[in-house]
């Protein structure tokens, strides 16, 4: 990949509010990483390492998925936000090669299982607190996840 | 395949390590000696290793112990038993811990424990699978509910300390830990511990913990694993603690632990946690999904979170990841 592309690609993350990006083209690829999908050294936000998902009450809800919505994520995305409730690396199908939990498109029910969200050998499964469609899927499997960051939106 | 009251009656027969001519063995089970035969295959379908010799008969090669609950009641102490809801023993199921994730919907007590003979889907992290020998290991899973989830965490840590203090306190010393919960002896894989969660109503939670713990590994079937493993046959030798007598242990640490967990969390394990880890010091590669991040282990956060320095000399958090000594260091 040209160097000044990926100079480039370096300036614009540094102006934008993105934390990751990886690039593939033909065989090869990059991956632009801020913290280089580490838990920032500065005390976070003390994450619930384990969480319910789903869960029936408006207010727990509000706490692990609605929270509030920040501009990084952008101001195209409309819907409801799926966010991750911890730290952790996200797996989408129950085992590799197994058919994804979701897709985009695909029709989801509260309490379905969204993906896995495993942290401390502690596997999370993530559920749909809202039943909809699934528009938009913004994580890539075996990607590691920071606390509050966006997963799926379902319209 | 199931296994049958058949099967089992004739792995009793044969659990004692003598060998049993066909025709002892036929009598004894009211059946011909070609069924004899045909059973004798079936338990090897299971992975049991049978060795058959011309003129003397048939003989296990590791001894079994099946799990017998009155036993394992018998040894857990009052406080373990007063929280153990349900016991379930199963011959052959897929796992455990999906066994009690299912049964979390259906309204499993808290204090559900389920163990099995075998397992045909056993599993690790990351869907590996977890070689489930029938009768030769400990496959165990434990159902708990906590009303406030972010209660859990560091619990899977905190489960590491239990089993080591189990084994410790049935004699099998010199058990260590790798972050997050793997169980070693000498640096080898003794022990896995997979915890599974999932969302309830009322914002509550269901925890299964699942432990698979290698205990006397049939030595064909050893060689097929693709990492350096051990088993308590080897680290134990004639010493080895019955089976039963082993789960009860285990149990009555972890239920101990689990009901007071919500309370307590991970603070009171940490620094027996600090102790038991063998990777303290040592240089080591993290793999998270495609990234590989190098630097020495220093320590985990008060939650659990492996504490990383690289060589940039900052140090990283870790909440996920594959851990590995780095080739220089490990041993071969």
């Amino acid at each position: 990949m040209d160097i000044r592309k990926i100079k480039k690609l370096i300036e614009m993350i540094d102006e934008s509010d993105i934390a990751e990006i990886e690039i593939h083209e033909g065989e090869e690829s990059v991956r632009i990483s801020r913290c280089s999908s580490i838990v920032p050294a500065a005390p976070a936000p003390t994450p619930p390492a384990v969480t319910s998902a789903a869960t029936e009450t408006p207010a727990a809800q509000t706490s692990y998925f609605t929270a509030p919505s920040k501009s990084e994520d952008g101001d195209r995305i409309t819907g409801h936000i799926v966010r991750s409730p911890m730290v952790g690396t996200v797996y989408r199908s129950p085992s590799p090669g197994a058919k994804v939990f979701v897709e985009v498109g695909q029709h989801v029910d509260v309490g379905d299982t969204l993906c896995i969200i495993e942290a401390m050998k502690i596997l999370n499964q993530i559920e749909a607190d809202k039943a909809g469609v699934i528009t938009k899927v913004l994580v890539e499997n075996a990607q590691p996840v920071e606390y509050n960051q966006p997963l799926f939106i379902i319209e | 395949m199931p296994i049958d009251d058949l099967n089992k009656a004739l792995l009793r027969l044969l659990s004692d390590r003598r060998f049993h001519s066909g025709t002892e063995l036929a009598s004894a089970l009211g059946i011909g000696r070609t069924a004899v035969w045909k059973h004798v295959r079936e338990l090897e379908a299971l992975g049991i290793e049978i060795s058959a010799l011309p003129g003397r008969g048939y003989r296990v090669l590791s001894p079994l112990e099946f799990l017998d609950e009155a036993a394992i009641r018998a040894g857990l102490g009052s406080e373990a038993a007063a929280l153990l809801s349900r016991l379930e023993l199963h011959g052959e199921i897929d796992s455990t811990n999906a066994h009690l994730m299912r049964s979390v919907a259906d309204g499993a007590p808290t204090g559900t424990v389920c163990l099995a003979e075998a397992q045909t889907a056993g599993r690790g992290r990351l869907g590996r699978n977890w070689l489930s020998p029938f009768g030769a290991n400990i496959y165990l899973s434990v159902l708990w509910r906590f009303e406030d989830p972010s209660r859990a965490a560091g619990l899977s840590l905190a489960a590491g300390v239990a089993v080591v203090r189990a084994l410790a306190a049935r004699g099998i010393r010199e058990v260590g830990l790798k972050w997050p919960n793997d169980i070693l002896f000498e640096e080898r894989k003794l022990g896995g511990i997979l915890l599974e969660v999932t969302g309830e109503a009322h914002g509550q939670c269901a925890v299964v913990i699942g432990l698979g713990l290698n205990r006397s590994i049939p030595p064909g079937l050893g060689r097929s694993i693709d990492q350096a493993w051990m088993d308590l046959a080897h680290v134990a030798g004639a010493e080895i603690p019955p089976r039963n007598d082993l789960i009860a242990a285990i149990l009555g640490e972890l239920l101990p632990l689990l009901e007071s967990y919500a309370e307590r969390g991970l603070p009171p394990y940490l620094p027996e946690w600090r102790r038991f880890h063998r990777l303290q010091g040592r240089e080591a590669t993290i793999y998270q999904g495609e990234a590989r991040i190098g630097g020495r282990i220093v320590d985990v956060t008060a939650e659990g979170l492996l504490i990383l320095q690289c060589a940039d000399g900052k140090l990283r958090r870790f909440a996920s990841g594959d851990v590995r000594l780095r080739p220089a260091e490990g041993k071969p």
